[in-house]
Parts: structure tokens; sequence; C-alpha cells
């Protein structure tokens, strides 16, 4: 499904992603873990084109993104910490708009599809009311509904509960977990340690641009390889 | 007196046709040179940047009416001879150009690259992020700077009457002079008044109708 091969990424002088390899499988979730800093946010942002890699080879579905470029992107779907909700349009219309626009789909078969995604969400009431009438985390519920509205294969978060008051965090989980059961290839940058652990079938523990670990949830938490990744996760624990 | 008034509102108000005339044409031809202007300084090339740079410089940084008499009287001893209005309108353009040139920069910048990015990921190409994403928010954001510059353009379009244009402040000088009275001039103001609140109300319902989403 995604197949990355040594990329590597520069911010003028300064490495940010120094060799990164993995693969990920058709409806596999994948939660990157892993210190500020250490490349997460490059690395989701590389995959989906917002960051162009200096190296490396990246196959999305089998497509070459150096040869294809764009078209490889069109499968992926991508959900941001601060949402980046369209503040001008409706709910509705920040579910239809590219549906319509970019594909050219019907009005009418748009809205019925964005309907059905906001009814998925929680937020069939909410299709009139602008992104600046909603609490944080029916903005974000907004933006995963707007993003699957593409209907990609592959979701990115990064970070998609970050910057949502505590008590709003479950509902977007919640969300992210219900799709995670539909199989859609997920990969979650997160810190919710509780989360990661329970839906994800792989965790990768990202560390000075380089996954240091790649392994199932148990192992990670319950039993950590390094003394790196024990102590981020006995730091980031003691946070919550 | 009644009749006196009826009279020389009438012969001002011939006058104003050249005003209006003045301010429609060039309330549409800046705002087209600003859009095109700021989308160009936003361009991320170099030389057009540069270019764009002077232009504003120069014609937001010296006066209007300097501009106006370079364009009237100046351009002829280069050799290009233009009537009144033409030369009033040309300037108009890109004096009022350069300050849309600006704010519409401006107004776009303070978009959020958050926008963007949300709408590359969702396969919009440059223009459609643009059209669909960006402007309309901008337009939003530059109303009440762009409001401002309307009632000063009704105001600035007085400073035709020096190179002999029939404006509005032009008949009413020339009803002073002709009757030896004031009460032009307060007629003249009166109207400039009407003009400026239709333009304060036209914008205000348009700041309303954009307030929904915020
Ligand atoms: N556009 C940019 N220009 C320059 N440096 C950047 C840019 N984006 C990221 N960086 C730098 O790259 C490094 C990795 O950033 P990145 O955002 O990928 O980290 P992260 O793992 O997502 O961290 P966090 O957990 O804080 O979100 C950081 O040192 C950051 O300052
Ligand atoms: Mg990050």
């Amino acid at each position: 499904m995604i197949k990355a091969k040594d990329i590597y990424k520069n911010f003028g002088e300064l490495e940010v992603l120094s060799g990164v390899s993995f693969e990920v499988q058709q409806g596999e979730a994948i939660s990157i873990i892993g210190p500020s800093g250490s490349g997460k946010s490059t690395l989701l942002r590389s995959l989906i084109g917002l960051e162009e890699i200096n190296s490396g080879e990246l196959y999305i579905e089998g497509i070459s993104v150096k040869e294809s470029g764009k078209k490889a992107y069109e499968k992926m779907g991508m959900v941001f910490q601060g949402f980046n909700l369209f503040p001008h349009k409706t709910v509705l219309g920040n579910l239809m708009e590219a549906p319509v626009i970019v594909k050219g789909e019907k009005k009418a078969k748009a809205e019925a599809k964005s309907e059905t995604l906001l009814k998925k969400v929680g937020l069939s009431d909410k299709k009139d009311s602008y992104p600046a009438q909603l609490s944080g985390g029916q903005k974000q519920r907004v933006a995963i509904a707007r993003a699957l509205a593409m209907e990609p294969d592959i979701m990115l978060f990064d970070e998609p509960t970050s910057s949502l008051d505590p008590e709003l965090v479950g509902e977007v989980l919640t969300v992210i977990r219900d799709l995670a059961e539909e199989n859609i290839t997920m990969l979650i940058v997160t810190h919710e340690m509780g989360f990661a652990r329970d839906v994800s079938d792989r965790v990768f523990f990202m560390d000075h641009g380089k996954i240091i670990s790649d392994t199932v949830p148990e192992k990670i938490f319950v039993n950590p390889e390094s003394e790196r990744i024990q102590s981020f996760l006995t730091k980031i624990l003691s946070q919550n | 007196m009644f009749d006196y008034i009826i009279n020389v509102s009438g012969y001002i108000l011939e006058g104003s046709i050249v005003t209006f005339q003045l301010y429609f044409v060039t309330a549409i031809f800046s705002v087209i040179v600003g859009i095109a202007g700021a989308l160009g300084k936003i361009s991320k090339i170099p030389l057009l940047e540069s270019i764009l740079s002077l232009y504003t410089w120069i014609f937001r940084g010296t006066p209007l009416l300097l501009q106006l008499f370079f364009a009237y009287y100046g351009l002829p001893v280069l050799g290009i001879t233009l009537q009144p209005f033409p030369a009033a309108a040309l300037t108009f353009i890109i004096n009022y150009g350069a300050y849309f040139t600006e704010i519409f920069r401006g107004g776009i910048e303070s978009i959020d690259e958050g926008q963007y990015e949300a709408a590359k990921v969702l396969g919009m190409n440059y223009r459609q992020t643009m059209s669909r994403i960006v402007i309309p928010q901008t337009v939003k954001r530059v109303l009440p700077a762009t409001s401002n510059e309307a009632i000063n353009l009704v105001k600035d379009s007085a400073l035709v009457a020096v190179i002999g244009l029939g404006d509005l402040l032009r008949s009413a000088k020339v009803a002073v002079t002709r009757d030896f009275s004031i009460v032009p001039f307060i007629i003249a103001a009166v109207f400039y008044l009407i003009i400026s609140s239709v333009i304060v109300t036209v914008f205000r319902k348009l700041e309303e109708k954009y307030s929904v989403y915020e």
C-alpha cells in the first residue's frame, strides 16, 4: 500500500528525515510516536506531497511518486492538528467542495454522500453551521469527514487531538477508531499512548529523523527494546 | 432663493456626471489592476515582484495631484497628448491600482498557510485554491480598507477640476464666481456627503453579508 525507501529530507542545513524506510499493508493502522522535532510531521507531509523529499523512493499503491507525482497523492487524505476547515463555507460546503470541484461530481450526489458522512461522525445537525460555530472536537470530526468525502484509501492524521480540550479528545478518537475497524489504511501521529496501543497494528517510534522501532504495540508499550523509548514513554505517561 | 437652489443644483448635477463616470471607470479598472498586481506580488517571480514594488512605491509615495499634472501637462512634452478625461482616468486607475495592489496583497498573505495545505491535500490546483478558497476569504478581510479607498476616491475625484474637467466641484466653483454666492459650494458639499454616505452604506451591507461566517 505504501512503500518508503531511504527517504531523506533537509530544511536547509537541518536534516529532518535521515533514511526512513517502511512498508504499510492495506488496512493497517500505524501509530507514529516520538519526541518533538523527531520528524513525525515531516514524514506524513512528505508522504502526501506537502514537502518535497530530497532523496529516496516512495510508492503509493504501487505508483511511484517520483514518476507520476500528483496522481500518487490522490489516494490519500490528511487531517491536521489545526483542522484547517474552510471558514467561509458551511459544514456541508466543506465536505462537498473537493468532490464537486476536483472530481466533478454532481452536486446532488456529493450532497447525499456528505450527509452520510456527517451522520457517521455524528454531526448531521450541524450541516448548515459555519466552522466558527463549532467546538474543536466537532471541527476535527468535520475535517475527518471532509477528507473521507474524497474516498481515500489511506488516511494520514497529524496529532488530530493535540489542540483539543481534554474533554473533547474522546469524541474524535472514537471516530478514528471506527475507521480503523473499517480497514481504512491509516498513519496516525499521536501523543495519546492509550489510543495508540488500542487501535494500532504497529507502532513506529521516531527519533532524530529515523524510525528506530517498528513493532506491535504490545512490544513497545509493555517491553520497550531501548532505553530511549523507555525514557520517552515514562516522560509522556507521567504528563497524562 | 428656492428657485436659485434648484437651478444651481441642476447645474452642479450636470457636472457630477463627469465625477460619476470617473468614479466608476476608476473603481472597476483599479480593482482589476489591484488583483493582478497582488497576484503578481505573491507570485515569487523576483523580476515581477521588483517591478510591482517599484510601481507601488512611486504611485503611493508621490502626490496624486503631481501624477495628474504629469499625465496632462507632462506627457505632451514627451509627445503624448491626452484629453482631460482620459488623462484623469488613467492617472486615477494607476494610482488607485497601486493602493489596491498593496491592500489585496496584504489580504491574501493574511490567509493561513493551512488553507493552502488543506486545499492541496484535497487535490485542488492553484487556480481552484485561489478562486474557491483564498480569494473569497480575502474579500472579507479587505472590505474595510477597500471601503476607505472608495470614499477617498469620491473626494480625490475633485482634483480633476484643476486640469479643466467640468466635474461636480468645478461646476460649483463656476456658479460661485458667476453668481457671487456661497450657496453652490454648500450644495456641492451636500452632494459629496450624499455620495459618500451611499458608499458607506453599501460597504456596511457587504460587511454584514460576509460576517455570517465569523
Ligand atoms: N518548514 C520548515 N522549515 C524549517 N525547519 C522545519 C520546517 N518544518 C519542520 N522543521 C524542523 O524539522 C524538525 C522536525 O519537525 P517535525 O515537525 O517533523 O517534528 P515532529 O516530530 O512532528 O515534532 P512535534 O511532535 O513537535 O510535532 C524540527 O526541528 C523542525 O523545527
Ligand atoms: Mg508534528
